[in-house]
């Protein structure tokens, strides 16, 4: 990660949270998988593509997966995360396929 | 004389039907919908028994019924409490927020139940809230008495690995086997590590190390914890399609044998996996297909697509019927002998079991 820099202070901060985190030998727990298994995690590639590089072994329909990972902050990119910062966000759509229409999408609070 | 003996005749039979109810439990598929509800289904009559609502918001994710059938406990509010509802009244009768203050507690897929009913597991992420920081702590299993009423709180905490999802009591209730990285079996009563099955950091040649992806309970009919790990074999070029395999992780929870073997390349994607009670080298994995498999020989026996995907499985008593369910509305029904679709019950208002487990419950 030498070519990404902070531009600033916050970002700084995360920067010297992680460095001091390195020091401390704190920082082992952090695995990747080595597939993408069915959807995304927060860092894996994006839920456009399944583990054979094609979309067929992803979630079929998308709405079968869509609160299943809305629940969990899974996508966090992707998905409002209904778990902390977006409680409400389905509370009036129970069904995903049904109720699609219904979801809205979120901005950052002011 | 008539009606005395019309009335002896009355209350015969009425004694005899209620002897004959109490000792013969019937069979229910437990599970959840959106916003709020725990759904108990009757799947020989493949329909919904009864719909529970809980009180506040959604949605449920890991619920256990106690031993004897009669509550069931479910994690719901934003996977931040536990509550506890009786199948019979539809009451609440337990109530545990887990969050306190500055520290915001959420479940992470972990819960059990010890086999006496008395004490509820539920694995626990806490993080205290800074003014410009999240200040992450340790995780842990929770542990709280089943009689603790409505504010219930934690009697001790027993610290367990990050990443720790399911987490498993063996039949006998003398160890909590906590799923993480490696699969780590503890004293529930103290938190004291007894054994660890090595997963991730395997020592198998020529293998890279494993993924497992395992955050629904559905052992409790075979008393067996079978999940699918998917791996990268180092001694081949990834272009070849025997690189990538897929394996069966099983723990018998009574005995403790644990047993990681490879069964295909890999092919398809597998979420959850149940074996058949009746037939014990039977495995049954769903995704977007339902794959039979067979333990002793690790071949896989045959497989289906499914009309969507579905998280999550379990199966009848007698292993007749595999219940696919998760993801939406319906829970489908199929044939363990030919994986042919028999039946489907669909969910109360059309709504969506999204992340809920599904429990087999005898009531």
């Amino acid at each position: 990660m030498k070519h990404v820099k902070p531009i600033n202070e916050k970002a700084a901060q995360a920067e010297r949270a992680a460095d001091q985190a390195a020091e401390e030998g704190r920082v082992e727990e952090v695995q990747v998988m080595q597939v993408v298994v069915g959807c995304t995690s927060t860092f894996d590639p994006g839920w456009e593509v399944d583990p054979f590089g094609g979309i067929a072994a992803l979630c079929q329909p998308m709405e079968a997966d869509l609160y299943g990972c809305s629940d969990p902050c899974w996508w966090p990119a992707q998905v409002p995360d209904t778990i902390n910062t977006h409680p409400d966000w389905n509370a009036d759509a129970p069904s995903a396929q049904r109720d699609w229409r219904k979801l809205q999408n979120v901005f950052p609070k002011k | 004389m008539k009606s005395n003996a019309l009335s002896l005749a009355l209350a015969a039979t009425l004694f005899a039907g209620t002897a004959a109810g109490d000792a013969a439990a019937k069979e229910f598929i437990l599970t959840a919908v959106k916003p709020n509800s725990l759904v108990l289904v009757d799947p020989a009559a493949r329909a919904v028994h009864r719909t529970y609502p809980i009180k506040g918001p959604g949605g449920v994710l890991g619920m256990v019924p106690s031993p004897d059938g009669k509550i069931a406990y479910a994690v719901t509010n934003r996977w931040g409490s536990l509550v506890g509802i009786d199948l019979d009244t539809g009451e609440e009768v337990f109530h545990a927020d887990f969050s306190d203050g500055d520290v915001r507690v959420r479940n992470t897929f972990g819960l059990e139940i010890s086999p006496d009913g008395k004490e509820l597991f539920v694995m626990q992420s806490p993080v205290r809230l800074g003014l410009g920081e999240y200040e992450v702590q340790d995780v842990r299993v929770a542990v709280y008495r089943t009689d603790a009423g409505l504010k219930a709180k934690p009697v001790r905490f027993l610290p367990v690995p990050r990443r720790t999802t399911n987490i498993l009591l063996s039949p006998d209730g003398s160890r909590l086997y906590c799923v993480s990285w490696d699969i780590q079996a503890i004293d529930p009563r103290d938190g004291r590590v007894l054994e660890t099955h090595k997963v991730l950091n395997w020592e198998r040649k020529d293998y890279a190390a494993p993924d497992v992806f395992g955050v629904w309970n559905q052992y409790e009919q075979a008393q067996v914890y079978v999940n699918p790990y998917f791996v990268q074999r180092t001694d081949l070029p990834a272009t070849d399609p025997a690189a990538m395999k897929t394996g069966m992780l099983t723990l018998d929870l009574k005995t403790g044998a644990f047993k990681m073997e490879d069964f295909e390349n890999t092919s398809v994607i597998i979420f959850s996996s149940v074996v058949n009670p009746a037939k014990r080298n039977e495995t049954y994995s769903v995704y977007t297909t339902l794959s039979k498999t067979d333990l002793d020989t690790n071949t896989l026996v045959k497989r289906v697509p499914l009309p969507h995907t579905y998280y999550t499985i379990n199966i009848s008593s007698d292993g007749k019927e595999a219940y696919v369910a998760g993801t939406m509305d319906d829970i489908g029904v199929y044939s363990t002998e030919t994986l042919e679709r028999i039946g489907e019950i669909k969910m109360p208002g059309g709504a969506d079991m999204g992340s809920s487990w599904i429990r087999m419950v005898q009531r």
